[in-house]
């Protein structure tokens, strides 16, 4: 392997060129805590800025290095086991708020913003950013197109991100929208970037519309016997002149994860299925936000349906539970299968019913959280602690519940144990046309240098 | 010859009675609401995808080229044909396909006028919420090619925010879906990434829209100004407070005049602005926070705030608005619309800058603003038969709109790039942040026979824009290429 290793010498000066030699990891132990489902980087660049991106990139294009974009790394298991992992872009160094006018209620953030970082500079303004994710990035928030209850009432990024940079795969520099909050000039690349997962470019800087914090919110928890009931209230307030900021449905099985958790050592212990009895309900945690006259009417419309209200400390800390849904399952169901669905809203109860049924099938427990007013929701299909599924039910029990949806329907598979990945395709079916993906993909990626091998279409 | 060939190819797709081909048919279809003309060779009404698909690919055989068009409202010269070719209109394909209440959906036909479907959903108590000024004319199709916005956008979000699936024909004549009635789907998302693409992607045939429910209650409010920045403070102070209104609207005391000759909104023509300020929602939220802005506005030295006392008083207030181009119209023989964007704590000093460029140029310049979202139409007044006015006009559209860039804004908002900005576009965006957008439009339209020169400006139009002292010989530069009205 000589060659390979010239190689790497040489690509790794001309690193030192362009980043110097700090920004360069290289340790062996250093390059294991970056590795992708198993696989090591060879090296671990952390660029700071758009130019140094644009010429790593444009290196790793001419030489056919595989680039993983990196941010804080909690969701480098979404996607296909990649073909290669040369070297992961960290943007770490990425890491300035570049522009908050609170005035104009619009800030503009580097990639490598931790949300939180970011959130929480809203809030001293007593503002919202409603991005979910907490201990993700700007940039990971973007590619993984990150939503969560507050989506119900400000929308997904697709709604409130009005600009957005990025280098592509062969090192140019690009760039839609802007800073203001109303903008048609150019194509929509905020659009084409939100749920590209890392494989149409390095997204370098965003911009944000923000909203102001509601001054006075309450949390309505109505309890269900049926799914259908739940899905009757739903339907009751999509008709209803009230909005919520947020309307979860929350499945029986998925309540115990909503709560704080020792976690153990995966590798020691089995996990524990979950133990709903059959009179644990379904369960809609409402939200809204208003003057004291606004949710005294609230709570009139729903009186009959209210089973508890929450408020003050006892109500963030629900909201906090939800949004660590999806880590409470990995970190007790070290095999569990996570999947986001998105599905026409008249089809939430069938679709929910199929998760049900299909995970009962091959072996799971489904646990289900989502946002019931528009239809997307996190599944965990949870092993039985005694007789687990095999490496084949996984991939059976993903296609089972696929095949009970409509075409316009899609339900990825963001977590999958390794070994299950192989058998089935982790991203499903989508009514959008690939060839159209598949073009665009090699149009701003032509080397297919990013991301290779793990997104629907590269 | 009478018939040419392609004209009765055209005629056995779509129809005897579905092709024009005559100079004086033509002419009908050679301008839009902008100021740019172009004829077409011939004009088609396809009722199909089908037909469109063939249509299309015919063109792609003869080399002509393709430019969509709804009703010809457009403001920047979107569906103008600019090499000629086949203006493919879609008058014909205007039926609303399905009304889908348990998906909150509606599928339409791109033909549909945007007022249109919200009729049809308002019994069942729902609406289409975009809502450009000439909604009782414009098409969804059209809307889906611009982004169209409207007054109310500041609160619904504009038309890329309520479309979830589409239907296209590639210019290689293929039928491709986009997306469908789920909120969002696996892969990219190809559905936001085509709307406000000006036609230079594909032909959207079926748009899959998300329906809004109608508002229990609506204030409308009428806020009155001595001074003009003090309308433009109250944007500020409106905003800041985290006061976020339906809709924001701000007339200046000139264009109000203007509309009251018109119309009789009832906007007092002594004062120096006005500002119309919508509330919708909860009954109960809407009172308090109609409260809340009048009591905002009066800090801000509103000479006085009117609320409608129905709907006929709204309906009114609105009329002013909405047909304010129209009122324009009565007084000048032409005039130049602007669709710039600034950060909303620049309003007032925005203003302060189109009134400077007014008598720098000698012109009139009226302001309509989509003031809560920062959106401008400065209207400016001139004679087209006046080559040097015109050229003034020209010169101060442009300045206005360089001046939205300098301070962090856009050109464009909601009306489009078209071939009216295309030039502006090489100073809001670098050469390869434009060579990434061509890129893509590759991707869809390779040949760039869907509505050639249009949006993105060719390479060398940005480099002899950034080079004055070379007037460009063939470009599509505005200056040299448009034909005034």
């Amino acid at each position: 392997m000589t060659h390979g290793v010239t190689m790497q010498v040489g690509m790794h000066s001309r690193f030192e060129t362009l980043l110097g030699s700090n920004r360069i990891l290289a340790e062996p132990t250093v390059l294991e805590r970056y590795a992708i489902e198993g696989i090591s980087p060879r090296v671990v660049l952390q660029p700071e800025n758009a130019e140094e991106i644009s010429a790593i990139l444009r290196v790793c294009n001419e030489q056919q290095w595989t680039v993983v974009p990196f941010g804080s790394g909690t969701h480098q298991e979404v996607g296909r086991v990649p073909e290669a992992v040369d070297v992961v872009l960290s943007t770490e160094k990425l890491n300035k708020v570049e522009a908050y006018d609170p005035g104009d209620l619009t800030i503009s953030l580097e990639a490598g913003v931790r949300v939180a970082n970011a959130v929480a500079a809203c809030t001293e303004y007593q503002q919202l950013l409603p991005i979910e994710g907490e201990g993700g990035t700007i940039g990971g928030a973007l590619a993984l197109a990150q939503s969560g209850p507050l989506r119900v009432g400000f929308g997904g990024l697709r709604d409130f991100c009005i600009g957005i940079s990025f280098v592509t795969g062969d090192g140019v520099s690009g760039r839609g929208g802007g800073r203001v909050v109303k903008n048609v000039a150019g194509y929509d690349l905020m659009k084409l970037f939100i749920g590209s997962y890392g494989s149409l470019g390095v997204i370098t800087s965003a911009n944000f519309k923000v909203f102001p914090m509601p001054r006075q919110t309450i949390t309505l928890i109505c309890e269900f016997r049926l799914l259908a009931d739940a899905i009757r209230l739903r339907d009751v307030l999509l008709t209803s002149p009230l909005s919520a900021l947020a309307c979860e449905i929350i499945s029986p099985a998925a309540t115990e994860y909503l709560r704080d958790w020792e976690p153990r050592d995966p590798d020691h212990w089995a996990p524990e299925t979950p133990k709903s009895s059959s009179d644990t309900p379904w369960k809609l945690a409402l939200r809204f936000a208003g003057s004291d006259r606004v949710l005294q009417r609230v709570r009139r419309e729903l009186s009959s349906s209210i089973s508890s209200d929450l408020n003050g400390e006892e109500e963030t800390e629900l909201w906090r539970q939800i949004g660590m849904f999806e880590n409470r399952l990995v970190a007790r169901h070290r095999n569990a299968m996570i999947l986001h669905l998105e599905a026409p809203i008249a089809q939430s109860q069938t679709a929910l019913e199929a998760a049900q049924a299909a995970a009962m099938d091959y072996n799971f427990v489904a646990a289900v959280i989502g946002r019931a007013t528009i239809s997307s929701f996190v599944i965990g299909f949870l092993p039985l602690a005694v007789d687990p599924p095999g490496v084949m039910q996984y991939a059976a029990a993903a296609s089972d519940f696929r095949s009970r949806l409509s075409r316009s329907a899609s339900a990825v598979a963001v977590r999958c144990p390794r070994e299950a990945k192989q058998h089935f395709d982790i991203w499903g079916s989508t009514p959008t046309d690939l060839e159209l993906m598949q073009k665009i993909k090699r149009a701003l990626d032509p080397g297919g240098i990013l991301n290779r091998g793990r997104f629907l279409v590269g | 010859m009478f018939f040419s060939g392609v004209s009765s190819k055209l005629k056995s797709i779509a129809g005897r009675d579905a092709v024009l081909d005559k100079h004086e048919d033509l002419m009908l279809y050679e301008y839009d609401g902008s100021l740019a003309r172009g004829e077409p060779k011939y004009v088609v009404f396809p009722q199909t995808t089908q037909q469109v698909s063939e249509i299309v690919k015919l063109a792609k055989r003869e080399g002509l080229a393709i430019v969509p068009r709804g009703a010809g409202t457009g403001l920047s010269g979107g569906s103008i044909a600019r090499q000629g070719g086949i203006v493919l209109a879609f008058a014909r394909m205007n039926r609303i396909l399905e009304i889908d209440l348990p998906n909150l959906r509606a599928t339409v036909q791109p033909g549909v006028v945007n007022l249109d479907l919200s009729g049809a959903l308002t019994p069942h108590g729902f609406y289409f919420a975009p809502d450009p000024s000439s909604q009782k004319a414009c098409t969804i199709g059209g809307n889906v090619a611009e982004n169209s916005g409207g007054p109310h956008t500041l609160a619904y979000g504009v038309t890329v925010n309520h479309v979830t699936g589409l239907e296209v024909v590639l210019p290689e004549g293929r039928t491709v879906q986009l997306g469908g009635a789920a909120a969002s789907s696996a892969g990219y998302d190809l559905t936001g990434f085509f709307v406000g693409s000006e036609g230079t992607l594909g032909i959207a045939t079926a748009i899959t829209v998300k329906i809004t429910r109608l508002p229990e209650s609506v204030a409308t409010l009428l806020a009155i100004y001595d001074d003009v920045q003090a309308a433009g403070n109250t944007v500020v102070a409106l905003t800041s407070a985290g006061i976020t209104p339906a809709a924001i609207e701000m007339l200046d005391g000139w264009t109000l005049r203007a509309v009251e000759a018109s119309v009789h909104a009832g906007y007092p023509i002594d004062s120096a602005a006005v500002l119309l300020i919508e509330l919708e929602g909860l009954r109960e939220a809407v009172e308090e926070q109609a409260e809340l802005v009048s009591q905002l506005c009066r800090k801000c030295s509103a000479r006085e705030v009117r609320r409608a006392r129905d709907e006929s008083e709204r309906q009114l207030l609105w009329k002013g608005r909405k047909t304010a181009f129209g009122a324009i119209g009565r007084i000048s023989p032409s005039y130049y619309v602007q669709d710039g964007v600034i950060p909303r704590t620049r309003v007032p000093e925005t203003l302060r800058k189109i009134d400077e460029i007014s008598r720098k140029y000698s012109l009139t310049i009226g302001n309509i603003f989509h003031a809560g979202d920062g959106n401008l139409h400065p209207l400016i007044l001139f004679d087209a038969r006046d080559a040097d006015q015109t050229q003034r006009t020209l010169d101060a559209g442009r300045e206005i709109l360089e001046f939205c860039i300098g301070i962090g804004g856009s050109i464009t908002g909601e009306h489009g790039v078209g071939m009216e900005k295309q030039d502006l576009m090489c100073t809001l965006f670098s050469d390869s942040e434009l060579e990434v957008m061509r890129r893509l439009r590759n991707c869809f339209n390779p040949d760039s026979l869907l509505n050639p020169q249009k949006m993105l400006p060719s390479p060398r139009t940005c480099r002899e824009a950034v080079s004055p002292g070379h007037p460009s010989l063939d470009g599509p530069s505005v200056h040299s290429e448009v034909t005034l009205q």
